[in-house]
């Protein structure tokens, strides 16, 4: 085993942040690195829980400080809409509303673009928007993002993008999207009120061209950003091919500063991601596939609904450490799963299990990959977590085989 | 009760052994007074006190929201578990082990220190498309309607193990005012049911200790006393030393128990009130556990309740026993929901934050209202037994100021119920909405993808009615 490379110089600091990278793999591109925001430290690799209305569905604050959560999202359109900005500005942020003391990230309201395409015009000056609550009209300008994420404080706040579903076809609107990001991201950082306590992350966009998305990385990069996010992803392209916008991104991106990709979160894609050179991911499934009644295991996902696990009284997974499946005797509750199988879809104490489990696993999953990282084993970490994960080899995925293979680890041998 | 064993208590103690009144007046039971229920492996009960009407799986849940409670005592003393399952249902198959011997704590992952009470129908209950029959009970399971004999609930009794079961009674179906005739047979049936039941458990569950399994409550049904006197005839003199307490259907009864020697027996009330006044009535009656479904509604309709007994002196009008936590009033407010509380909700949050909640339809709204309603529901009974610790006299002085002090009905909530889905309600054929669709398709077309819409198309279970 190689030694870990130590940098001479690993600390990037700007007024709201610092960034220490601890490690890089030997092999892969992967890192591990500490971060410290204005409501504490958190460890890279990380998953960051989407509380999407200033609540993780279900859970106290306190329940979700227990998963070992140190940043989760907000989202700034739905938190403009309820319970508004005045509300937002009187009460004093986002932190205070919800009594969480640890960090928040927003999202600039962007993504709305893709999901609620249908309802959007965009023009150089914001997006319009009819509101889906009681159909009025709303606009959405990089100012007017920026002054909501000032009032919800975020620790970190993203730039107002333009997005496209990566998958559009229209080069030509694909390179205005990428280039209004940029313009819109000068017009992030005019408007932004609180650069001391806030950290500003711009967005790479360009869509599934690589040369353009390099085109992109270099634009940001120059307006110095504390954070890098790679963006308009996980919007239904094939794994491949964002597996090669992120290894492209983070080929040209620095190396001191924290990467975030955006809207990933199925365990495989973590894995790779990471091995590409990311950092951070958001993504509602873990939580949304808990209200489905879904467990995420490391060997998989389990459909607790299934007949099969009526009579199964194990925990929703061996040897895991959250507060559901750990024994009463080490201050666990100790659910079966054929107690989550009897009132999954009925009850909503199922849903909360499995969010406070599912969330769990997805942080736990970075956990053990940032200390395979630190100890540079993480291709050793790569292949037990798709052993687990596949019983046969064949069945590994065809794009997380290849793209591993690009970072040097042969999945199959 | 083991037979033939030398070292075995009088049979009649069983209930002593359970329940001790703490009042130095005993009388006959039909008054206020203080007690402690102390079951095998619990945290004692002191009494009066109150239990919520939980299923199973909400058991798990009150008791998920009250962990994070910083104040351990914040919790239910006992929880009535209203679900017979089917017998093939895997609740019937858990090994429990060592502490987690018990299948309905072992299942529900339930804490070990508070006792469940069993009994066979839900609260509100759920009315089965048709009535018992002489031999069958017609019951509401976690897989549909079922009519099962009592055998079946004896067996079911036997092998759930709950720290009181209420033994099968044959309840009012659709009429509340049923003829006499019909009063008569519901008695009939009760008593032919309840030593049925009796006997069944006899042959299996007081077996091998000194200390039986389970402890029986018999029912005492919405029925005149006049009719029902023959059962309860029967239960003071033939079948007292096999019950630990009773369960009252109807609180009214009360007064007419005192010609019986049912005194030393605890007395739990299933007549629902509908306020804290009924409570306090239920109280005077000599009821030592109520039964409090309104925690829940109350949680439901979104509001926090306010009152405390003793009542406060200097209150000017009549006190709202609530506030209804969905007015545009509290959007801003930093304040708990209710000043000097000293719950989870109340400690850590304030009323922007579950207004907030509640219009954003979030999950936690519910639950901190749930968490504050049940710590308010315990500091009342708090109060109870500390003005009842002080006199019988100033106990009634008390109940006499509260009514005057508090409005007597329930402040009701003018926001969204959250979604009805689950156990403990039956939806009906062509049953409206009770919530209003939320969202509105702009393009007039059938795509509902916007993101904020949580669309659960897997996922069965219609939304209905609230329970009443």
């Amino acid at each position: 085993m190689q030694a870990v490379k130590k940098m001479a110089s690993n600390v990037y600091t700007s007024p709201a942040l610092t960034f220490e990278l601890l490690a890089r793999c030997s092999t892969t591109r992967a890192r591990a690195s500490n971060l410290i925001l204005p409501h504490g430290p958190v460890q890279l690799p990380m998953f960051m829980p989407v509380a999407t209305q200033a609540s993780l569905k279900g859970l106290t604050p306190e329940q979700l400080e227990e998963t070992n959560c140190q940043l989760c999202l907000n989202n700034t359109y739905h938190l403009g809409l309820k319970p508004g900005q005045e509300v937002l500005d009187t009460i004093g942020g986002a932190h205070k509303l919800q009594g969480w003391n640890r960090n928040i990230l927003t999202d600039s309201g962007g993504f709305q673009m893709v999901s609620l395409l249908k309802l959007a015009t965009i023009t150089e000056e914001g997006v319009r928007f009819l509101s889906p609550h009681d159909g009025s009209p709303m606009l959405l300008t990089p100012e007017h993002s920026m002054s909501l994420q000032n009032s919800i404080g975020s620790d970190i706040m993203m730039q107002l993008d333009d997005v496209l579903v990566t998958t559009s076809p229209d080069h030509e609107r694909m390179r205005l999207a990428m280039e209004r990001s940029v313009r819109w991201l000068d017009r992030c950082i005019a408007a932004h009120a609180n650069p001391d306590r806030q950290n500003l992350f711009c967005i790479i966009q360009g869509g599934l061209d690589l040369e353009m998305r390099r085109e992109c990385c270099r634009e940001m990069v120059a307006r110095d950003t504390p954070g890098i996010a790679i963006g308009g992803l996980s919007g239904g392209e094939a794994k491949e091919e964002f597996c090669k916008v992120v290894e492209a991104c983070t080929a040209l991106l620095p190396d001191l500063r924290p990467r975030y990709v955006m809207g990933i979160g199925f365990p495989e894609d973590l894995v790779v991601s990471v091995a590409l050179g990311a950092d951070m991911f958001d993504c509602v499934w873990p939580t949304r596939t808990a209200r489905f009644g879904a467990a995420i295991t490391r060997h998989g996902v389990y459909n607790m609904r299934n007949a099969k696990y009526a009579r199964d009284f194990g925990t929703i997974e061996e040897g895991c450490g959250c507060k559901c499946c750990r024994p009463k005797s080490e201050g666990g509750l100790g659910v079966t799963r054929a107690f989550i199988h009897h009132n999954a879809s009925k009850e909503t104490v199922s849903a909360h299990l499995l969010t406070i489990h599912n969330v769990w696993y997805q942080l736990n999953l970075m956990r053990e990959v940032r200390e395979s990282i630190l100890a540079d084993r993480f291709p050793e970490y790569i292949k037990e977590f798709f052993g687990n994960l596949y019983a046969d080899p064949k069945d590994y995925p065809s794009w997380a085989v290849e793209a591993l293979q690009r970072v040097n680890v042969d999945l199959r041998a | 009760m083991t037979q033939g064993d030398g070292s075995c208590e009088n049979p009649d103690m069983a209930s002593r052994r359970i329940f001790k009144i703490l009042s130095a007046a005993v009388g006959d039971g039909t008054s206020a007074r203080l007690g402690q229920l102390a079951l095998p492996g619990r945290k004692v009960v002191e009494t009066p006190n109150f239990t919520s009407a939980y299923r199973p799986e909400l058991d798990l849940y009150g008791a998920r929201r009250l962990q994070v409670s910083p104040n351990p005592r914040a919790r239910p003393s006992t929880d009535t578990d209203v679900v017979i399952e089917k017998p093939n249902s895997a609740i019937y198959e858990i090994e429990g082990e060592g502490e987690d011997s018990r299948p309905l704590h072992a299942f529900s992952a339930f804490p070990q220190e508070i006792p469940i009470i069993l009994a066979a129908r839900r609260c509100p209950a759920v009315t089965a498309p048709s009535g018992n029959t002489s031999k069958l009970l017609a019951i509401f399971t976690s897989t549909g309607f079922r009519n099962i004999s009592i055998a079946e609930y004896a067996e079911a009794a036997r092998k759930l193990k709950a720290d009181v079961v209420v033994g099968p009674a044959d309840l009012l179906h659709s009429s509340q005012a049923p003829a006499a005739k019909k009063q008569l047979r519901m008695t009939e049936r009760t008593e032919d049911w309840l030593d049925q039941f009796l006997g069944q458990l006899k042959a299996g569950i007081r077996t091998d200790s000194n200390v039986p399994e389970s402890f029986i409550f018999a029912p005492l049904i919405p029925v005149e006393w006049k009719i029902q006197w023959t059962y309860l005839r029967h239960l003071a003199e033939e079948v007292l030393d096999d019950i630990s307490g009773l369960a009252v259907y109807d609180a009214s009864l009360m007064p007419e128990l005192s010609a019986f020697k049912f005194g030393h027996l605890p007395k739990l009330s299933l007549d629902t009130p509908q306020n804290p006044q009924d409570i306090l009535r239920q109280i005077s009656l000599g009821i030592d556990i109520c039964l409090v479904p309104f925690v829940n509604s109350v949680s439901d309709a979104g509001v926090a309740l306010t009152f405390g007994f003793p009542a406060p002196k200097a209150a000017a009008g009549i006190q709202p026993l609530g506030t209804n936590m969905w007015s545009s009033e509290h959007k801003t407010s930093l304040a708990p929901l209710v000043e000097s509380c000293t719950c989870y909700a109340c400690q850590k949050h304030h009323r922007a934050f579950v207004n907030h909640l509640l219009n954003a339809k979030e999950m936690l709204g519910w639950t901190l209202l749930q968490i504050h309603n049940h710590h308010v529901l315990t500091e009342f009974f708090k109060g109870i037994r500390g003005a009842l610790a002080q006199g019988p006299g100033e106990f009634e002085a008390m109940v006499q100021e509260f009514a005057t002090v508090y409005d007597s009905e329930l402040p009701a909530g003018t926001g969204e119920r959250p979604r009805a889905r689950g156990y403990h309600f039956k939806s009906e054929h062509h049953q409206d909405k009770y919530n209003p669709r939320t969202w509105q398709d702009l393009n007039n077309n059938s795509n509902p993808g916007t993101e904020g819409t949580e669309k659960p198309h897997e996922v069965a279970g219609p939304d209905g009615q609230p329970p009443a």
